[in-house]
C-alpha cells in the first residue's frame, strides 16, 4: 500500500541539473514508467526514489510521510523498497537461492518461512530447477529472472527498475515485458519503471510519464499520449510521426503555407498567428489517385493534400511512401497498404481526418 | 613521503659552512659524477631498445600467432619478472665472468682459445642482464595492447587492398606504437633505477652510475650533501619521463577502440613455427633456464666450477647458510617479517584509499589517489637517501630499526598495491552493492556481504605483489640497514665481496623459491574463484 509524490524535485551534478523542478505523483498499485531518451534524467529520479541520492530541492513523499529532501534523507535500506538494475546485479559469489533469500536476512523470519518464501518465488520466475547455480552458469534471462525474484520475496511497497531489460536480446526483451506485466498484475506493488523503449513502457504501464532534460514533459496512459501528445518531442520520441510546422488561425486551423490550411483536433484554443506544429501520423493518413474521389472526402470535412510520390519502400505488410507537397518543400511519410500501389512521380492526394491532426507546441 | 624529499632538497643545499648549491656545482663539474650520468644514460637507452625488441617480439608471438606451449612461455617470461635483477646478475658473473665464467671455460676448451667469449663485467654485459630482467614489463604492456587489437582492423585494410607487410606497417604498428614507446620509457625508467644489477656488474669494471655513485657517496666518509644533490636530477628525470609515459599513453584511447567484440585470429607461423619457437626458448634460457640452473649447480656443488659429479654434490652450502654463517638467519627472519607486514599494512592502506577514491566517499579522494600514486616517480635509493636524512634526526629516529625500512617499503609499493587494489574495486559494479543497500542491507553489511568476498581474490594478490616486491627490494635497503636490521637481498649483496658464491645462491633460490610459491598460492585462490562464479 503505497503512493508516491515528487514535488519541485532538482538534482544537481557540478551544476548542470539531471532533474529540475519534477512533479510526478503515482497512485497505489499503479505501474507508472519513466520514459525518455538517454540523459533526460530518468535514472537519476529512479535513484533519488531509491535514497541513493538526496535531492536539492524539493521533495519526495510515499504515502505522505517525506523520505527525502534537502534535510532529510531515510536511507535505502530503510524505505521498504526494491530495485532491479540494469546490471542485473545478482551478486556473483552467491548461488541463485541465496541471491533470492539475502533480503529475507533482514525481516526477523523463521528459517522454514523464508525457505518457504523463496521457494516459491523461484518457482513463479520458472527458476526452481537452478537454486543451486552461480550466475555466471546462467543466460541474460535467467539472471534477469534472478533479480526479479530477489526483488519481490521481500514484498516491497515500492519495486524501481532501471533499464532492466536493455541488456536483453530482443526476443527474450519482448518475452520479459510481459513476464513483468505478469508479475505486476499477480502482486499489484507499486511499480516505478525507467526505460528508453517506448514499447516496453506501453506493454508494462497504467500510466507513462515521458521526460525531456530533467522534467516530466507529459503524463498519461499510452493511448493519451500516443494520440494526444502535447509537443512535438513527445510526439516524435512515440512512434513515427510527421511534424508540420505551421501558424495558428481562427477556427482550429493551421496555416502550414501558401493556401495550405489545415483543419485540426479541437484541443485549447491559441492566439492567431502562434507558431504550432501538427503532428500526423503516417498510418492515418489514407491515398488516392482520383481528384473526385479526393473531392468527396473533403467535402465531408478531411484535410486534403495534393502531392507527388517521391519515394516508395516496401515493407511487405505496408507500402511507406514520401509524399512531397508543392508548399514549403514539405513531405509527408505516409504507410499505406500493400494493395495501394503509387509509381513514383504519380501525383496524388492525401487525405487525413482533423482529429489526427493534433497541434502541438514546441519542447 | 613528503617529509624525506622535502629533506632530500634541503641537504642538497647544506655545505658544511651554510647554505649554498656547492653540492650541485660539484656533480656537475667533477668528471667522475658526469661519466656516471652519462652511463646511466647510455645503459638505460640500450636497455629500453633491446627490452622493446625481444618484449614486443615475444608478446606478439605469444598473441597473435600460433606458436607452442603459450602458456608455459608466458609463465617463464613472468619467471623472468619475479626474478630479482641483482640475482640475475650474479647468476650471470658466473656464467660469463670472463676468467672462471662457465660459458667462457666452454668456449675455450671447444676453441682451445686463451681469450674469453664474453666479459659480463663491460657495458655490454651490464645492458645485457639489465634488458633482459626489464622486457616484462615491455612484455605485458605490449601484450594487453595486442589482445585489444581486434583482426577486423586488420581485415579493413586487407579488404582495401593492403598486403601482410603492408598491413602490420600501416595498421598494427601504429596502433601499437603508443604502447611501444610507453614500453620504452618504463624499461628506460626500470634499469635508471637500478642498483643491484650495475653494482654488481659494473663496480669491478669502475663503471658507475648514478645508482651506484649514490651508493658509494654513503660509503666512508659519508658525503650526505653530495648524495643528496645527485639524488635530485635522478629524481627529476624519474618524474620526467613517466609524466611523458602518462601523455604518451593518456592519447592510447584509439588502440582500445573495437576492443570489444572483435575477435582475433592468429597467424599461422606454418614452417617457422618450430624455428621460432626455439628462438623463444634460447632467449628465455637467458634470463631463466641458465641463470637458475647455474645458481641451482653453485648451491648444491662444493665447488660450483667443477661439473656436478657425486664428489662435487653437498649439502654443506645450506646447513652453512642457514645455522652457521652469522647473518643470515636474521636477515632472513628479517625479510619475511618486514614482507608480511609491509604487505599486510600496505593492502590495508591501499584498500581503503582504493574504495574511498573508487566509491567517491569524501571529498577530495582524487588527491588521495595522487598521494598513494606519487611514490612512483621515486626510485628506491633516492627514498632511501630522503629516509636516511629525515629519520636519523628527531623528531623521528628510527635509523639502525627494521621501522625505516618497513617505511620504505610501504612508500615504494604503494604505487603497485593501490593500482591493484583500484582495479579489484572497479571491477565490482557500484550496482551490486545498492542492490544489498535497498534491500535491507546498511553500509557496513554491504561490506560485509557482498564488497568484502567479492574483492578478496584481487587484495590476495595485492598483498602477495607487495610481499613479493619487498622480499627482493635492493636499493632502499642498501643505504638503510644496519649490521642489526639486515635483509636477505643486502646479504647476498655482502656476501658477494666475500666470495661466498653457495651462499648466495642458496639464499638466492630461497628467494625465488618463496616467490613463486606466493605466486602460485594466488593463481590457486584466483582459479577457484574462477571456478566458483567464472567472469
Amino acid at each position: 500500500m503505497a503512493t508516491v509524490a515528487l514535488k519541485r524535485l532538482t538534482k544537481r551534478f557540478s551544476e548542470t541539473a539531471a532533474v529540475e523542478d519534477l512533479n510526478l505523483e503515482i497512485g497505489d498499485g499503479e505501474f507508472v514508467s519513466l520514459l525518455g531518451p538517454s540523459g533526460c534524467g530518468k535514472t537519476t529520479t529512479l535513484r533519488l526514489i531509491a535514497g541513493f541520492l538526496q535531492p536539492e530541492e524539493g521533495e519526495i513523499q510515499v504515502n505522505q510521510q517525506v523520505i527525502s529532501s534537502p534535510s532529510l534523507l531515510v536511507p535505502p535500506e530503510r524505505r521498504n523498497m526494491s530495485m532491479i538494475f540494469q546490471s542485473y546485479a545478482v551478486w556473483p559469489h552467491m548461488t541463485v537461492f541465496q541471491n533470492v533469500a539475502y533480503g529475507l536476512k533482514f525481516q526477523k523470519l523463521s528459517r522454514i518461512e523464508s525457505e518457504k518464501k523463496v521457494e516459491r518465488l523461484l518457482q513463479l520466475v520458472h527458476l526452481e530447477a537452478l537454486r543451486e547455480r552461480y550466475p555466471s552458469e546462467l543466460s541474460g534471462g535467467q539472471q534477469q529472472r534472478v533479480a526479479l525474484a530477489r526483488a519481490l520475496v521481500v514484498e516491497p511497497q515500492i519495486l524501481l527498475l532501471d533499464e532492466p531489460l536493455s541488456n536483453l536480446d530482443a526476443n527474450l526483451r519482448e518475452e520479459m515485458r510481459f513476464e513483468i506485466r505478469r508479475l505486476h498484475e499477480e502482486f499489484r506493488i507499486t511499480t516505478i519503471y525507467v526505460t528508453h523503449d517506448q514499447a516496453e513502457a506501453m506493454v508494462t504501464s497504467d500510466r507513462i510519464a515521458v521526460m525531456y532534460q530533467g522534467k516530466v514533459v507529459q503524463v498519461g496512459t499510452a493511448q493519451e499520449i500516443f494520440e494526444r501528445p502535447k509537443t512535438a518531442f513527445v510526439a516524435e520520441f512515440i512512434g513515427k510521426t510527421n511534424i508540420l510546422k505551421g501558424k495558428w488561425e481562427e477556427g482550429s486551423q493551421v496555416m502550414l503555407g501558401e493556401g495550405l490550411l489545415v483543419l485540426v483536433a479541437a484541443t485549447e484554443s491559441r492566439k492567431r498567428g502562434a507558431e504550432v506544429s501538427v503532428c500526423l501520423r503516417p498510418h492515418n493518413i489514407s491515398l488516392t489517385g482520383s481528384a473526385s474521389e479526393a473531392e468527396q472526402w473533403r467535402q465531408k470535412g478531411y484535410n486534403l493534400f495534393a502531392g507527388v510520390i517521391q519515394r516508395r519502400i516496401y515493407f511487405g505488410d505496408a507500402f511507406d511512401y514520401l509524399v512531397e507537397l508543392p508548399v514549403n518543400h514539405l513531405t509527408l511519410r505516409v504507410v499505406a497498404s500493400p494493395s495501394q500501389r503509387y509509381d513514383l512521380g504519380k501525383k496524388v492526394f492525401a487525405l487525413a481526418h482533423p482529429d489526427h491532426c493534433v497541434p502541438v507546441g514546441e519542447s | 613521503m613528503l617529509l624525506p624529499l622535502g629533506w632530500i632538497f634541503v641537504a642538497s643545499l647544506k655545505g658544511e659552512g651554510g647554505w649554498s648549491i656547492d653540492g650541485y656545482v660539484q656533480v656537475f663539474s667533477e668528471t667522475a659524477f658526469l661519466k656516471a650520468i652519462w652511463n646511466t644514460l647510455i645503459i638505460s637507452f640500450w636497455v629500453g631498445v633491446i627490452a622493446v625488441l625481444i618484449g614486443s617480439l615475444l608478446a606478439w608471438l605469444v598473441t597473435r600467432t600460433d606458436l607452442p606451449l603459450k602458456r608455459t612461455i608466458r609463465a617463464l617470461v613472468m619467471a623472468s619478472f619475479v626474478t630479482p635483477p641483482f640475482l640475475g646478475a650474479f647468476a650471470w658473473t658466473l656464467l660469463a665472468g670472463p676468467n672462471a665464467g662457465l660459458l667462457n671455460k666452454i668456449y675455450r676448451s671447444v676453441t682451445g682459445s686463451e681469450e674469453a667469449l664474453f666479459n659480463i663485467f663491460s657495458m655490454g654485459g651490464l645492458i645485457f642482464v639489465m634488458a633482459l630482467y626489464s622486457f616484462p614489463y615491455v612484455f605485458s604492456m605490449i601484450a594487453n595492447v595486442c589482445e585489444l587489437i581486434s583482426s577486423d582492423l586488420e581485415d579493413a585494410a586487407n579488404i582495401l587492398g593492403a598486403n601482410k607487410l603492408k598491413i602490420a606497417l600501416t595498421v598494427t604498428l601504429p596502433l601499437t606504437a603508443p604502447a611501444l614507446l610507453g614500453g620504452f620509457i618504463l624499461a628506460f625508467l626500470h634499469s635508471l633505477s637500478l642498483f643491484g644489477a650495475p653494482a654488481i656488474l659494473g663496480l669491478p669494471a669502475s663503471i658507475h652510475t648514478v645508482t651506484t655513485q649514490i651508493w658509494a657517496l654513503f660509503q666512508y666518509p659519508p658525503r650526505l650533501d653530495l648524495a643528496a644533490a645527485f639524488s635530485v636530477p635522478l629524481l627529476l628525470a624519474t618524474m620526467l619521463l613517466i609524466a611523458l609515459q602518462k601523455k604518451i599513453l593518456g592519447r592510447r584511447g584509439y588502440s582500445t577502440v573495437g576492443g570489444k567484440g572483435g575477435e582475433r585470429r592468429l597467424l599461422h607461423l606454418g614452417i617457422f613455427r618450430i624455428p621460432v619457437f626455439v628462438l623463444v626458448l634460447a632467449i628465455l634460457s637467458l634470463s631463466v633456464f641458465l641463470p637458475y640452473w647455474i645458481l641451482l649447480k653453485a648451491a648444491l656443488a662444493k665447488a660450483w666450477a667443477q661439473p656436478l659429479t657425486w664428489d662435487n654434490l653437498t649439502l654443506e652450502n645450506f646447513r652453512f647458510a642457514f645455522f652457521q654463517y652469522g647473518d643470515t638467519q636474521d636477515a632472513i627472519l628479517n625479510t619475511f617479517k618486514l614482507g608480511i607486514l609491509t604487505a599486510t599494512v600496505g593492502t590495508m592502506i591501499a584498500a581503503l584509499i582504493a574504495y574511498i577514491t573508487n566509491r567517491q566517499l569524501l571529498w577530495g579522494a582524487r588527491y588521495l589517489s595522487f598521494f598513494a600514486l606519487a611514490p612512483l616517480v621515486v626510485p628506491g635509493i633516492v627514498l632511501a637517501v630522503g629516509l636516511f636524512i629525515a629519520y636519523t634526526r628527531p623528531p623521528f629516529v628510527l635509523y639502525g630499526t627494521i621501522w625505516i625500512l618497513f617505511i620504505a617499503y610501504l612508500t615504494k609499493e604503494m604505487p603497485i598495491g593501490f593500482s591493484q587494489a583500484e582495479t579489484t574495486f572497479k571491477s565490482i559494479h557500484p550496482e551490486l552493492e545498492d542492490a544489498s543497500r535497498i534491500l535491507g542491507a546498511n553500509r557496513l553489511q554491504v561490506l560485509k556481504d557482498v564488497t568484502a568476498p567479492l574483492a578478496r581474490t584481487g587484495l590476495i594478490a595485492t598483498w602477495c605483489f607487495i610481499f613479493i616486491g619487498v622480499i627482493r627490494e635492493l636499493s632502499a635497503s642498501i643505504l638503510l640497514f644496519t649490521p642489526k636490521s639486515k635483509v636477505v637481498s643486502v646479504v647476498i649483496f655482502d656476501l658477494k665481496e666475500e666470495g661466498q658464491i653457495g651462499v648466495i645462491a642458496v639464499l638466492g633460490m630461497l628467494l625465488l623459491l618463496v616467490s613463486f610459491l606466493v605466486i602460485l598460492a594466488v593463481q590457486w585462490a584466483a582459479g577457484r574463484e574462477v571456478l566458483a562464479t567464472r567472469e
